[in-house]
C-alpha cells in the first residue's frame, strides 16, 4: 500500500507517465498491433507475396479450412504428444533431483548452480548438439548404447524415436527450472512440521508424499503451467534438432505457422493458425495468472 | 522386522537415490562437456566410431569462427565472425535499453498505485507466454515496409521488446527490497523525487541493474526465432549462422561445435554473475515473494 508521502501528486503522476511511456509504447506497437493485425489477416485473403494486392474478406474460411485440414491436426497431436511427454518427464525428474538437493552434503551449492547450466544454453545449440550427438552411426548416444550391449537406434530418421529425442533434449534443457522452482518451494515448508511427522513415527515416503508434495504444489502448479506455455510453443529446438523430419512428422503447431507464413506465403491462413495457438497459449497463462492471484491472497 | 534389517534398507536405498542422482548429473553436463571436447576434434576425430578420447587438439573450427588462419580463405568457412560481431552488438545494445526501460518502470510500479497497474503488470508478464511466431506474421510484414528486414536496428527492436518485459518485473522485484523511507527522507530534506531516485535509489539496486542485465543479455544472444526469420543475410546473427551451417559436405560440424562452444561463453561468465538471482529470472519474479 501506498503511504502519503508516495501517493501520486502532480510530480508522481509526471513521473509515471515519463517512466512508464516509454514500455507502454513499445510494448503496444509490438504487441497489442500485431495481434490485432493477425486477427484482421486471419479472416481475410492474404499473401505477405503480394502485400499491395486489396486483401478479400475471407470471412472464417481460413479457421474451417484448417479445422479440417488433417495434416494440421497432425501437428497439434505431435505438440500434444510431446508436451505431454517432456513436461511428465521434467516433472517427474525434476521433483526427484530437487528433493535430493534437499539434503545437505559437500559441494551441494555448486552441484546445483551447475546443474541449472542447460536451462541457459541456446535451444538451436542444444539442438545442434544433441544431433550430433544422436547421430546413428557416429554418435555416442549408439556407442554408449553398444558400450551396455544393446542396439543402435535411428533417433531421428524414425518419427517415434525423433519425438522421445526431442523429449528427451528438451527434458535435459528444462528440468534444471522445474528443480530450481521445486528447490524453492520445498525450502519454503517449515521444518517444524518434518520434525513433528518423524516424532510420530512417519516413514520418508509417507514425508514425501503427503508433506512435501502437497505443501509444495501451488509452486509446482506454477511450474507446470510455466512448461505446459512454453513446450506447447516450441520451435527453436525442433528447428535444430529434426528440422521437422523425417518427413513433417516433427512440426509442432509454431513449426507449421512459420513454413505456411514464411515457405508459402498463405499470410491469412498462418494468422488464423496463429490466433488458434495464440489462444490455447492465453488459456493457460489464464489459469496460471487465476492461480497466482488465489495464492497472493492466501498470504 | 529387525532393526538391523531396516537399516540395511535405508542404507540401500540412499546409496540408490546417490546413484540416481549421479545419473542425472552426467546426464545434464556430460552434454555440455562432450560439446567442448568436439569443438577441438579434427575431421577424423569428430566421426571416430568409438569416438576418441585422446586425440591432437585441431583448431580450425574456431579458427572459422571469429575469421582467421587457413579458415579464412576456404570455402568451409561461412562468414561465422560477422555473426558474431552482429551478436554481440545486437545484444548489448538491445539488452542496454531493455534495462534502461525497465528499470525506469520496474520502478514506478514498485512505488506508485496508479490505475491499470495491474493490468500492465500483467500486459508485461504475457509477453513472455507470447509464441514467436504469431507476431512474427505480422513483423515480417511490418519490418519490409519499414526497411528494418535483414538490418541490426530491427533486431535490436525485437531484442528490446523481448527483454523489457523480463527487466520491468525482475526491476520491481529489486525496488521493492528498497525501503520507501529512503525517498521519503530525501523529500522530507528537500530533495526532488527525480533526484533520490536517481542518486539514492539507483546506486542501492546496482547488483539488481547488473542481475537484470545478465537475464537480458543471456535471452538476447540465445535469442533465434525472430532473428531467424527477420534475417537474410547481412544482420543474422550466431544462433542463426549456425543454423545455416549445412555446406556442399553436409553439416559442418567442426565448426558447429566450436560456434556452440562461443556461444556458450558468455553465457557461463553472465551465469556465474546472475546465479544467485536465478529464481527470480527464470520466473519473471512470479514468485519474488519465496
Amino acid at each position: 500500500m501506498t503511504d502519503t508521502a508516495l501517493r501520486p501528486r502532480s510530480t508522481g503522476r509526471l513521473m509515471i507517465i515519463g517512466f512508464l511511456s516509454p514500455t507502454v509504447i513499445l510494448l503496444l506497437f509490438m504487441v497489442a498491433y500485431p495481434i490485432f493485425s493477425l486477427i484482421y489477416y486471419s479472416f481475410h485473403n492474404f499473401s505477405a507475396l503480394r502485400p499491395n494486392e486489396p486483401m478479400t474478406w475471407a470471412g472464417l474460411d481460413n479457421y474451417t479450412y484448417l479445422l479440417s485440414d488433417n495434416d494440421i491436426w497432425a501437428r497439434f497431436v505431435f505438440t500434444g504428444k510431446f508436451v505431454f511427454l517432456c513436461v511428465s518427464m521434467q516433472m517427474i525428474v525434476g521433483i526427484f533431483v530437487g528433493y535430493q538437493l534437499q539434503k545437505t552434503f559437500r559441494g551441494r551449492d555448486v552441484l546445483f548452480t551447475a546443474l541449472m547450466l542447460p536451462m541457459m544454453l541456446s535451444p538451436v545449440v542444444a539442438g545442434f548438439l544433441w544431433r550430433y550427438m544422436l547421430n546413428s552411426e557416429w554418435g555416442v548416444v549408439n556407442y554408449l548404447l553398444t558400450v551396455v550391449g544393446m542396439d543402435k537406434v535411428d533417433w531421428l530418421g524414425q518419427s517415434t524415436a525423433a519425438l522421445w529425442a526431442a523429449a528427451v533434449v528438451d527434458t535435459w534443457m528444462w528440468t534444471p527450472f522445474i528443480v530450481l522452482l521445486a528447490t524453492a518451494a520445498f525450502r519454503g515448508i517449515p521444518e517444524t512440521i518434518y520434525e513433528a511427522a518423524e516424532v510420530d513415527g512417519a516413514s520418508p515416503a509417507y514425508l514425501f508424499f503427503r508433506i512435501t508434495l502437497p505443501m509444495s504444489a501451488p509452486v509446482l502448479f506454477i511450474a507446470l503451467i510455466l512448461r505446459l506455455i512454453d513446450s506447447f510453443k516450441q520451435y527453436d529446438l525442433f528447428f535444430a534438432l529434426t528440422g521437422g523430419g523425417p518427413g513433417s512428422s516433427t512440426e509442432t503447431v509454431s513449426f507449421a505457422v512459420a513454413k505456411t507464413a514464411f515457405s508459402y506465403f498463405y499470410t491469412g491462413e498462418a494468422s488464423a493458425l496463429a490466433m488458434i495457438l495464440l489462444c490455447i497459449i492465453m488459456g493457460l497463462a489464464m489459469i496460471l495468472v487465476r492461480h497466482l492471484s488465489k495464492m497472493g491472497e492466501h498470504d | 522386522m529387525s532393526a538391523a534389517r531396516n537399516k540395511a534398507i535405508d542404507h540401500l536405498g540412499r546409496w540408490l537415490l546417490l546413484g540416481l542422482l549421479l545419473i542425472y548429473t552426467v546426464y545434464n553436463l556430460g552434454p555440455i562437456l562432450w560439446l567442448m571436447i568436439s569443438s577441438l576434434k579434427g575431421r577424423a576425430d569428430l566421426f571416430a566410431m568409438p569416438p576418441t578420447w585422446i586425440f591432437t587438439p585441431d583448431l580450425t573450427g574456431y579458427q572459422s569462427v571469429f575469421g582467421v588462419g587457413a579458415a579464412r580463405e576456404s570455402a568451409s568457412s561461412f562468414g561465422v565472425f560477422d555473426s558474431l560481431v552482429n551478436s554481440v552488438i545486437v545484444s548489448s545494445v538491445g539488452t542496454t535499453l531493455a534495462v534502461l526501460l525497465g528499470t525506469l518502470a520496474g520502478y514506478v510500479c514498485s512505488r506508485f498505485d496508479f490505475r491499470g497497474k495491474g493490468d500492465f503488470l500483467f500486459f508485461v508478464l504475457s509477453t513472455r507466454m507470447l509464441p514467436p511466431v504469431a507476431v512474427l506474421v505480422f513483423y515480417h510484414i511490418m519490418f519490409a515496409k519499414l526497411g528494418l528486414a535483414d538490418t541490426r536496428t530491427g533486431l535490436v527492436l525485437i531484442s528490446v521488446f523481448a527483454n523489457v518485459g523480463l527487466a520491468t518485473w525482475i526491476m520491481k522485484g529489486f525496488f521493492d527490497s528498497v525501503p520507501r523511507e529512503v525517498e521519503q527522507i530525501a523529500i522530507v530534506s528537500g530533495y526532488s523525487r527525480l533526484y533520490a531516485f536517481r542518486h539514492l535509489v539507483l546506486p542501492m539496486v546496482k547488483g539488481g541493474i547488473a542481475a537484470t542485465a545478465g537475464f537480458c543479455f543471456i535471452f538476447a544472444w540465445n535469442e533465434f526465432a525472430f532473428s531467424s526469420i527477420l534475417t537474410t543475410t547481412q544482420a543474422k546473427t550466431l544462433p542463426v549462422k549456425i543454423s545455416t551451417a549445412s555446406g556442399a559436405t553436409g553439416i559442418e560440424w567442426t565448426q558447429i561445435c566450436a560456434a556452440g562452444v562461443v556461444l556458450i561463453i558468455p553465457v557461463l561468465i553472465f551465469f556465474y554473475l546472475i546465479r544467485k538471482h536465478l529464481l527470480m529470472g527464470m520466473t519473471f519474479g512470479v514468485l519474488g515473494r519465496s
